[in-house]
């Protein structure tokens, strides 16, 4: 029957976010101090990472396709992260680099892992999750060459000023971070760059019968999230005070978690920008509320496994039913 | 009437010829070590490299299934894990025989199997993303389960058990026999069998097949179980190997099935996922991690070294996988 | 109905544009004459000509010889851009639209309005309203996602993209009212002709016949790939002298004799419909009964024909095979029923093109093949060999993977497939398109010979002297419902165009 159908199209993209909202509101009634200022800034900048790797994702997506086939994904923007934060920490904690440099060394190494994957993608023929799986695999490799596979504690003035120090009440590293997303936000949906990359992913065909040039935009998606990985090392930084192996899956995990549970936000029900972000401060407040009222991280890190299962299966269902 | 412009050549890079650069990039790989490193030529360590890529063969082959229908497993990991840990557990808290304990790990392997299916074939999940999703539960149910990450040892199995692990039959290890009969199962399978015609034929166009009469929905279930008890089986030896269950044990061979899978289906011509190319793909990689042993790097500098020529490996043989 | 506006000047001429493929001359020095300020009608039958013409002008191929001008110029080698910096806009029957963009948005792809900080949305929303008011007559609202128009309103995006920015000069319409219901078409119209009034010049391409005469003013006739004739100051009684050009002479007989041996019932179908494309069809079908179905593209017809092979899922009435009722969930229930259906698109759903011949002949009868569940290659390249034999596909090594065969020998791999399982009911959808003159004489005289075994069968094409050649009788689908059942020998092409295009209701009324 028609109306059954057009409930299903609607209501079923929305369960995703309802049971979101539930767990949170669930979180927030037994653990009070969540709703607290303090908490919530600990909240936003435990978000930060998992935001600036979104940023990344979304435009990958957002060029790509949304369909998870041939679609846009892009496993690798953790692996650059951490690669990214590995070169950091050990060059100035090993080495002595003066932190500009090796900062400057760090965003060049992500960049080339961005490179490397838009080459494979767009040259080479192979799709976004086998070529950014492999460069993952290459980069977190190096990664543990040149951190030894150590943890490696850093007190690096500005590492601490990004962990600590707050304007307002609200942390630096958030005020940073703000400007990035102000930015990606301006440049994918207000400028025709954007529009046009949106348009590529959207029916890639009707792109480039207007004209497009569609490859050239997938290229410089993969390293631009490749940027947005390098930006996310020196949060990840500051947020564990050094760098710490093991952080990619985390990563990972609540980037996709976070963009795709953004898409379930957006009116359009397309992975957007705010969508992603609102989805990774979302992920962190589900994280830190878990914590506070003391479940175990590992169960946290199950119930986030499977909102990916459910976000993902309520719009594929939602997608069968309008077909 | 379509009127739209024939596309112009999506890829600027031209194919090279069939199979030859996989089959040059092989066996220059080989001698490469061969000459850098005296000792890999050696009898011994040839028999090294196979005996060490046998439990890497099983996980590939079952990857070699999902591939070949068309999707990817990202849990082949999970479902190695839940081999171990079933049978340590059906051992240690069961005190069950050794070959209910192997039962046990394939039945843990069932279960992801069954996971995986009903997410693909049901929901309608694409296997990329169903399977990720298996792996971030099962990750974290391994850390749960395990309360933080630690193994779980059980000192007393039964010699049986071990055996399967550190056996020897005839000269040869027990574990390189299970690999061997894995691969002539899954040979039989997927080269020789109708339902392997299917497979196939699904896994290279599935609209084709199912106006052929297919029930491709029942086979592509019947795949994700199938393969996913296969990598238990793997996940079941490898305990019966260091008596223990660790956890996450499975991740480090994930990226190496795939690329097994992948440099293998390189080979033929028609690129697609076979299961001796698989085997072949699972040598070449022993073969890496073996020369790198011998060439005396360290742990961080081999993980970088066989990222790097994994990253070739698969960038290779997609360039040439390109179709027409 | 022309409404009395002359037509302006001479702006597009192709003259004697000829173009060959391997194995067939597409284009035989065709020629047309496009002037300001008219809506063209381009007709003709399929493999005419039209739409390599069409792809001539739109740079697409470079035409053996022959030449194209515009405004009285010569025109250098076309390609898509310069065509497009021309002022010649195509309107395609695919629709290219992204479905979560705005209507705005849309119109504005590839050619976005810019201001001092980025997107100009709001000049792109109100030229947009302006447009789709003053130029298309109708009213939308420019923040409407694509996905949530109907199917007339996302045309005339299409529409608005190609000529927004008012340099359109040619305009080509490429079947444009065919996926839409009835009474959307007007508003397409309307849309045409605020064109029109622009002095636009438009060719419109279409196989309603009725269309074509109440909207055009001239008339350009295709057949055999060139022009054979010209109506000048169309009316609704040009329709039949239209339709009599586009047949032209008989076609040589290709098709074998029939020898009428109809049988049992086989098929029942009763009351049918899918809540959309169309409904209420009742069909009987015997054994040893060749029924053809006819219907122009949003007929109904390929929709119902995928529903008897349990591609779509009806919504209303019965299907009864043999006497038995059948709930067909999918192909493989239809095919376990004995239902065969060589479908429409040959190479996504027919044939699987990096497999052998022989792996693809035998892919619906595996199990004849099979020893213990493995497969027995002597006997499957046995049966293979026996069916590329009896069917002459060549080359007959059936080891050559399907992809390098030619449509006609793809198309009787898949015939040879469902051969080789025995079906009860054979379905045919558009068996001979793309298939060159000799292959489909086989293939008639296969189907005829299927037919004689006792098979049911039903033919769906939009090539109406097959039907007529082909089949004992002919169902005719006209939007979505039965029009009437008729003995093929009972109608000619001219009168069994004239009831697929829906004239004769037109005309009747």
């Amino acid at each position: 029957m028609p109306t059954l159908n057009a409930l299903q199209r609607h209501a079923l993209p929305s369960l995703p976010l309802v049971i979101f909202s539930a767990l949170l509101l669930y979180l927030a009634l037994q653990a009070p101090v969540l709703l607290e200022p303090y908490t919530l800034n600990l909240i936003l900048r435990q978000s930060l990472p998992t935001v600036l790797v979104c940023l990344g994702l979304a435009t990958v997506v957002m060029v790509c396709g949304d369909d998870a086939v041939a679609g846009g994904i892009d496993l690798s923007i953790p692996a650059s992260a951490v690669l990214a934060a590995g070169i950091v920490a050990s060059q100035v904690a090993h080495h002595g680099t003066p932190i500009a440099w090796a900062v400057a060394m760090a965003f060049a190494a992500a960049l080339l892992v961005g490179g490397v994957v838009a080459t494979l993608v767009v040259l080479v023929g192979m799709t976004p999750l086998l070529a950014s799986l492999a460069s993952s695999v290459a980069a977190l490799g190096i990664t543990k060459w040149v951190v030894d596979n150590r943890r490696i504690n850093l007190s690096e003035p500005l590492i601490v000023y990004l962990r600590d120090a707050e304007l307002g009440g609200v942390s630096v590293s958030v005020l940073w971070v703000l400007p990035a997303v102000l930015l990606f936000y301006f440049l994918l949906h207000r400028t025709r760059w954007g529009m046009n990359l949106q348009a590529v992913g959207g029916n890639r065909d009707a792109a480039e019968l207007s004209g497009i040039a569609a490859r050239r935009f997938i290229a410089q998606a993969f390293v631009l999230a490749a940027a947005t990985g390098a930006g996310a090392a020196l949060l990840l930084l500051a947020r564990g005070s050094g760098f710490t192996p093991g952080s990619e899956e985390n990563l990972l995990l609540e980037m996709v978690l976070a963009t795709y549970l953004g898409a379930a936000f957006s009116p359009r029900r397309v992975v957007t920008l705010w969508g992603a972000v609102l989805g990774a401060v979302l992920v962190s407040a589900l994280s830190v509320g878990f914590k506070s009222i003391g479940v175990d991280i590992f169960w946290t890190g199950c119930i986030k496994g499977a909102l990916i299962l459910l976000v993902v299966a309520s719009s594929a269902l939602a997608r069968k039913s309008a077909a | 009437m379509n009127l739209i412009t024939p596309r112009l050549a999506r890829h600027a890079l031209p194919r090279p010829p069939q199979a030859l650069l996989s089959c040059l990039t092989l066996g220059g790989v080989f001698v490469l070590f061969a000459w850098l490193v005296p000792p890999f030529l050696q009898w011994d360590n040839l028999r090294n490299i196979v005996d060490g890529s046998a439990l890497l063969l099983i996980l590939a082959l079952g990857m070699t299934l999902i591939v070949a229908i068309g999707g990817i497993d990202l849990s082949v990991c999970i479902a190695f894990d839940m081999g171990a840990a079933f049978a340590i557990v059906a051992l240690k808290d069961y005190q069950l025989a050794w070959y209910l304990a192997v039962l046990a790990g394939i039945a843990g392997g069932v279960l992801v199997g069954l996971l995986n299916a009903l997410l693909v074939v049901r929901l309608s999940i694409s296997p990329f993303l169903a399977t990720l999703g298996t792996f971030f539960i099962g990750s974290s149910v391994q850390r749960i389960f395990t309360h933080g990450g630690g193994p779980i040892s059980f000192r007393e199995a039964p010699l049986e058990f071990q055996n399967l692990a550190v056996g020897v039959l005839g000269g040869v290890p027990v574990k390189v026999w299970l690999a061997g009969a894995v691969l002539l199962v899954y040979f039989v399978l997927l080269e020789r069998s109708i339902l392997g015609q299917r497979i196939h034929a699904i896994g290279m166009q599935k609209s084709a097949a199912q106006h052929a009469g297919m029930r491709v929905g029942a086979i592509v279930f019947a795949a994700f179980v199938f393969a996913s008890a296969t990598c238990a089986l793997g996940g079941t030896i490898a305990s019966a190997n260091m008596q223990m269950f660790t956890p996450m044990a499975g991740h480090a061979y994930l990226l190496n099935a795939i690329a097994a899978v992948f440099i293998g289906a390189s080979l033929r011509a028609n690129g697609r996922p076979h299961v001796l190319g698989t085997l072949l793909g699972t040598l070449f990689l022993g073969m890496v991690a073996n020369g790198f042993n011998l060439m005396g790097l360290e742990p961080n500098e081999k993980a970088a070294a066989a990222g790097l020529v994994l990253l070739l490996a698969l960038s290779l043989s997609a360039w040439q996988q390109r179709r027409r | 109905m022309t409404t009395g506006t002359q037509p302006g000047p001479v702006l597009l001429q192709l003259g004697r544009i000829c173009k060959a493929f391997p194995g067939v001359q597409a284009l035989d020095g065709a020629s047309l004459v496009l002037a300001r300020g008219e809506i063209h009608g381009l007709v003709g039958e399929n493999g005419a000509g039209k739409s390599t013409l069409i792809k001539v002008l739109a740079g697409v191929y470079a035409p053996d010889s022959g030449n194209v001008q515009l405004d009285g110029q010569d025109l250098p080698a076309l390609t898509p851009a310069l065509v497009h910096a021309l002022g010649v806009r195509f309107i395609h029957q695919e629709l290219h639209l992204v479905p979560h963009f705005s209507v705005a948005e849309s119109v504005y792809m590839g050619q976005e309005l810019q201001a001092l900080w980025g997107l100009d949305r709001r000049a792109m929303r109100k030229r947009t309203r302006q447009f789709f008011n003053d130029v298309l007559h109708a009213q939308i609202n420019p923040d409407a996602l694509v996905r949530d128009l109907g199917i007339a309103e996302r045309k005339l995006v299409q529409i608005a993209r190609a000529l927004i920015d008012g340099a359109a000069r040619v305009v080509v319409f490429d079947e444009p009212t065919a996926p839409l219901p009835g009474g959307e078409a007007e508003q397409v119209f309307a849309a045409i002709r605020g064109l029109r009034a622009q002095g636009v010049a438009i060719l419109y391409v279409s196989h309603y016949i009725e269309e074509i005469t109440g909207l055009c003013d001239r008339v350009t006739v295709f057949r055999n790939g060139r022009d054979v004739a010209r109506f000048e100051a169309v009316t609704a009684a040009s329709a039949d002298a239209i339709v009599h050009q586009m047949i032209g002479r008989e076609i040589g007989n290709l098709f074998p004799v029939r020898r009428a041996a109809v049988g049992a019932p086989l098929l029942q179908v009763n009351g049918l419909g899918d809540g959309a494309q169309f409904s209420e069809i009742d069909l009987q079908v015997a054994r040893g009964e060749i029924v053809g179905i006819a219907g122009l593209l949003g007929s109904g017809r390929e929709e119902f024909t995928d529903t008897l092979f349990g591609l779509r899922r009806p919504t209303q009435g019965t299907l009864r095979l043999d006497g038995k009722l059948l709930r067909l969930q999918s192909p493989a229930d239809a095919v376990a029923q004995g239902i065969a259906l060589v479908p429409r698109d040959r190479r996504h759903d027919g044939v699987v093109l990096d497999m052998a011949v022989a792996d693809n002949i035998n892919l619906a009868s595996l199990q004849q093949c099979a020893t213990l569940g493995l497969l027995n290659r002597r006997r499957a390249n046995a049966r293979a060999a026996q069916q590329a034999q009896a069917l002459d596909i060549r080359p007959r090594n059936v080891q050559t993977p399907a992809r390098l065969l030619s449509g006609g020998n793809q198309q009787k791999v898949v015939l040879a497939r469902w051969l080789a399982a025995g079906p009860r009911l054979f379905l045919l959808d558009e068996p001979t398109l793309g298939v060159d003159v000799g292959a489909r004489e086989e293939i008639y005289a296969l189907v005829a010979g299927l037919a004689e075994s006792g098979v049911g069968v039903i033919v769906s094409s939009s090539d109406l002297s097959e039907l007529l050649g082909l089949c004992d009788r002919i169902v005719v689908l006209f939007r979505g419902q039965v029009v009437g059942e008729y003995p093929a020998a009972s109608l000619d092409i001219a009168s069994l165009m004239t009831l697929t295009t829906g004239s004769a209701q037109a005309a009747a009324a």
